[in-house]
């Protein structure tokens, strides 16, 4: 029964990863900016939707609606002012990395300065689990993450392989210079991929800040798997971070009935490393390393 | 006062040849690497291990701690040789989470977070560097000749091998040079180096602990390159200095709440990066453009 | 806690404006390490609150014919920062004496108290291995060991609980704590069925819930503090842990006992005779009491009594004509051995600790209440 129990924490905590990892996964195939401070995206949409749930005492969907905004907002501004800059000079990716681990850093100190840095979340009885069957407790939190994480990512799939915009993406990721030429602007075209890959952040915020809680440091974690299941999926392809996204929920915690609770983030990157010397490309990915 | 300064000043020296080792890979060879704390930190824990067990004397601390740190970077060196840009970057932060979970958990060995205390002063010939100063001269001591291997190995041969193999790795193959051994003898020197900062770091502070290795440490020290100036000799030290004095400023600050000081200095370095990287991409002593790297290619 | 780090604020303005304006001879400067930020900054405001009350008391007695002010330096809770903090403290503002907290920072700072030859005390840290940082290192508070050994036959003989699991954080403290358990619970009648660590950073406890709902224990003696004991206790019950938990002093923290899901939680502490008569606890606990609205605890208490403990020090030296200097300072203490503190009398062992009468409190979320008093 543990290990039952295990296995459905780590689906939860995977559909959540999932969810955060498309979004970065998107941003950085389609651009190739190495966006660090998605984990900060995640940490706004967090803290707002906290700020007006429980210290303001708004209704949770205008909640909802405004952590979404700020999201999308932060993605936006940080492309604009903060990336494009550095792209016109042709910066290299790592002063973009650089920079971008500036904007966490700089994110991550201001949500410690007005919230405190304790861990608060929002208080909701869907956090709350029930015993399903003898010795298995799931909270309904749980049930609607994985809903929420299956919901979105088909409607993501359908928007990049229905709509103009969306291909327009894909097309990005694979030759802007042709994206160029067809007329369309791949500037406007990275402002769209940040506003919607800053999107997907919010519903894992949300779920995250109602469930296990946060604190001002949760964007550097969450930041790091992003990373490992984008890679490990494969860079460019979506349903690799998907995938690669549960399975390290999974590994997380079902290494749990083997070894010690330290090693969770360590065996993460075991994977992450072993694959990188052996499978590069990841599961789905086309691009392989030169 | 002037205690403060020399304290400042032997973790400038400290930090420096840390950021002088981690350029010699990145700005030369291209290999970006966010774990270069970790051979910081196998250095130190080499180091103190060897002074509180057997002998304090830096004559057999440094050597024992860069034969450590050296034959571990090879670990390191196996992806390099695999991958470059991004996905290498990957493989070093899987690497320095690794190390960090291993310094805490190895208790018998580290100490755990507990960390090792009471690490034995550096003993030369007999001679215990206890005061300021003298460490300070001792600092500088390594400093300098850190900086003479890595300036006279970038201007022999081999150094313009790692400028090939970073400008571009397949003409470099075409051309007969035996990429992957040059590779991994760049990452065991800057390993190797790097252990003499920790072995020093061990010695003044007289006790180490895992804090100080973590990513946060090993992005700290790929901002003082870049800041300063990939592929350039003075630009990791310009970058020390620079990152180092900024916190120092602001604990001065007194008209600050106290409480929100770390958190302002924090603020601090992530603006300095981001609008150092803005305004100034090739770093502060680089000619201001950076250099386009083969990276860009997708 | 805003007005914690108003009042805090207020007092280092205060002090630093004053110190800097009347540059007496006499004025004495001492430090305080505590973590001010990070996840554990809500420590540095209550034991800040316990110390700028004693040094106002201080300076209202004239204890020491001159301005006693006190210096904070920001240690994070992290034993780097701390170091960095302390030299800070010793070699800039040169102070003989330094309040030190968290047992991983304590550790940190030892080796340079004792080749400085600075006092520094703790008040809040109770990790058994800080009796062993050398002479210049003392203890305000009763170590962990006492505290597990307090609780044990308590949870064992009057509530029935045998059969232990224990979440401890993996640095010094967590494993001080479960070393005594393994020692004291077999000879109690108890039992240590699982002893899971976590690390110190973690945020997620599902897994380890899961693993805990396993074991099937009456009683889940936690061994963490900050922000993630909160954690701990908030996702434990969240996934239908419902047994009764236990920790020691850690949880004497407001937001600890503000938590509903902690409810009911048992936990050790000093026991500090609020209700005695005698002037120093009284004065402490009126003043206390006007300035926060609220009662004080435990660890405010300890902090109030270094700082106290100073004042006591340095007015014997200044007495005798002595400057006041870390070694002077412990020739008093060993001379001096008790001392009229909050809470009673106060002895010092020569190895710089102090052994108090401990208490059971439980958490009702109306405040507390102490369900077993000192004396066992």
């Amino acid at each position: 029964m543990l290990l039952l129990q295990l296995l459905i924490n780590g689906v939860q905590v995977g559909a959540l990863y999932a969810l955060i990892a498309v979004g970065f996964s998107l941003i950085f195939g389609s651009t190739r900016i190495f966006h660090f401070a998605h984990g900060s995206a995640f940490t706004i949409a967090a803290y707002v939707f906290y700020d007006l749930v429980s210290i303001e005492q708004i209704h949770w969907l205008i909640a909802v609606l405004g952590a979404s905004v700020a999201a999308v907002l932060f993605g936006l501004v940080l492309n604009r002012f903060v990336y494009v800059p550095i792209q016109k000079h042709e910066g290299s990716f790592f002063t973009v990395f650089v920079a971008s681990f500036g904007v966490g850093i700089i994110v991550q100190n201001l949500c410690g300065m007005l919230f405190g840095r304790a861990f608060v979340a929002v208080n909701s009885p869907l956090s709350q689990s029930m015993e399903l069957l003898p010795g298995l407790y799931v909270a309904p939190l749980s049930g609607i993450a994985i809903i929420i994480a299956v919901v979105f990512f088909v409607g993501l799939q359908l928007f990049l392989s229905r709509t103009h915009t969306g291909m327009a993406m894909r097309a990005l990721s694979e030759n802007p210079e042709l994206v160029r030429a067809y007329g369309l602007s791949p500037r406007r075209l990275s402002m769209t991929v940040f506003a919607l890959g800053s999107f997907l952040a919010v519903p894992a915020a949300l779920l995250s800040a109602a469930g296990s809680g946060l604190n001002p440091a949760i964007g550097h974690h969450v930041m790091l798997i992003s990373l490992a299941a984008t890679i490990v999926g494969g860079v460019g392809s979506l349903r690799g971070a998907a995938c690669a996204g549960v399975l390290l929920g999974l590994a997380e915690n079902l290494s749990l009935a083997w070894f010690e609770p330290q090693w969770s983030e360590a065996i993460t990157f075991i994977v992450l490393f072993l694959f990188i010397l052996f499978r590069p490309s990841g599961f789905f990915g086309r691009v392989t390393a030169s | 006062m002037l205690a403060y300064i020399l304290n400042l000043a032997t973790l400038i020296c400290i930090n420096a040849v840390l950021a002088i080792t981690l350029n010699f890979i990145m700005g030369y060879a291209g290999i970006f690497s966010i774990a270069h704390a970790i051979f910081f930190g196998v250095g130190a824990y080499t180091a103190a291990y060897v002074a509180l067990h057997a002998s304090a004397s830096i004559f057999l601390v440094i050597p024992v701690a860069m034969l450590v740190a050296g034959a571990l970077s090879l670990v390191l060196a196996l992806p390099a040789l695999r991958v470059r840009g991004e996905y290498f970057v990957a493989a070093s932060l899987g690497l320095q989470v690794l190390g960090v979970t291993v310094f805490s958990e190895w208790k018998s060995v580290t100490g755990g977070l507990g960390g090792m205390i009471g690490i034995p002063p550096a003993d030369i010939f007999g001679f215990a560097v206890t005061d300021p100063v003298q460490f300070l001269l001792l600092a500088i001591c390594c400093l300098i000749p850190v900086l003479l291997i890595t300036s006279v190995l970038l201007r022999s041969s081999f150094g313009r091998n790692l400028k090939a193999i970073r400008d571009s790795e397949s003409a470099a193959h075409a051309f007969g040079k035996n990429v992957a051994i040059i590779k991994t003898m760049s990452v065991v020197i800057s390993a190797m180096l790097a252990a003499v900062a920790g072995a020093l770091y061990a010695f003044y502070m007289g006790f180490i602990n895992v804090e100080s290795f973590m990513l946060d440490t090993s992005v700290l020290l790929m901002a003082m390159v870049i800041i300063g100036g990939t592929g350039t000799l003075l630009g990791p030290i310009v970058g020390t200095v620079l990152l180092m004095l900024l916190p120092g400023i602001f604990s001065y600050m007194t008209f600050l709440p106290q409480t929100e000081i770390g958190s302002i200095q924090q603020i601090a370095y992530g603006l300095a990066m981001v609008l150092l990287m803005i305004y100034r991409p090739g770093g502060i002593v680089g000619s201001g453009k950076p250099r386009i790297t083969k990276e860009k290619a997708a | 806690m805003i007005k914690f780090s108003k009042a805090i604020t207020a007092g280092v303005l205060a002090c630093t404006l004053a110190a800097s304006a009347a540059a007496h001879a006499a004025d004495v400067t001492i430090g305080a390490l505590f973590p001010l930020s990070g996840p554990n900054g809500s420590y540095g405001d209550i034991f800040g609150s316990g110390v700028n009350l004693a040094v106002e008391h201080i300076n209202a007695d004239n204890l020491l014919g001159g301005k006693l002010s006190i210096q904070y330096e920001d240690s994070q809770a992290l034993p780097q920062a701390g170091v960095i903090g302390m030299n800070k403290l010793v070699n800039v503002q040169k102070v003989p004496y330094v309040l030190s907290a968290f047992t991983g920072v304590s550790k940190a700072i030892s080796t340079i108290a004792t080749r400085t030859k600075t006092v520094a005390v703790n008040g809040g840290g109770v990790g058994p291995d800080l009796a062993e940082l050398g002479q210049y290192f003392w203890n305000m508070i009763p170590l962990a060991n006492y505290e597990v050994r307090a609780i044990i036959p308590y949870l064992v003989n009057e509530r029935k609980m045998k059969n232990f699991v224990l979440v401890y954080v993996d640095d010094p403290l967590g494993q001080a704590i479960k070393k005594e358990m393994e020692a004291a619970l077999p000879t109690a009648g108890g039992k240590l069925l699982e002893a899971l660590s976590v690390p110190a950073t973690a945020q997620q406890f599902g897994g380890i819930a899961a693993r805990v709902r396993a074991a099937n224990p009456d009683v889940i003696y936690v061994a963490s503090y900050g922000s993630q004991q909160s954690q701990i206790v908030k996702q434990f019950r969240d996934n239908g842990i419902k047994q009764q938990f236990a920790s020691y002093t850690a949880f004497s923290i407001p937001q600890i006992n503000a938590q509903s899901e902690a409810v009911g939680s048992l936990y050790t502490s000093q026991d500090i005779g609020w209700e005695s008569q005698d002037s120093v606890t009284k004065r402490f606990v009126d003043d206390y009491k006007k300035k926060y609205n609220r009662m004080p605890t435990a660890y405010i208490a300890n902090y109030y009594n270094c700082v106290r403990l100073f004042g006591l020090l340095a007015q014997q030296l200044i007495k005798k004509g002595l400057p006041v200097t870390g070694e002077n300072l412990l020739k008093q203490r060993l001379e001096t051995k008790t001392f009229d503190m909050v809470g009673g009398q106060v002895v010092f062992a020569e190895n710089g600790t102090v052994s108090m009468p401990i208490q059971i409190n439980e958490i009702d979320g109306r405040g507390g209440k102490v369900v077993r008093a000192a004396g066992k």
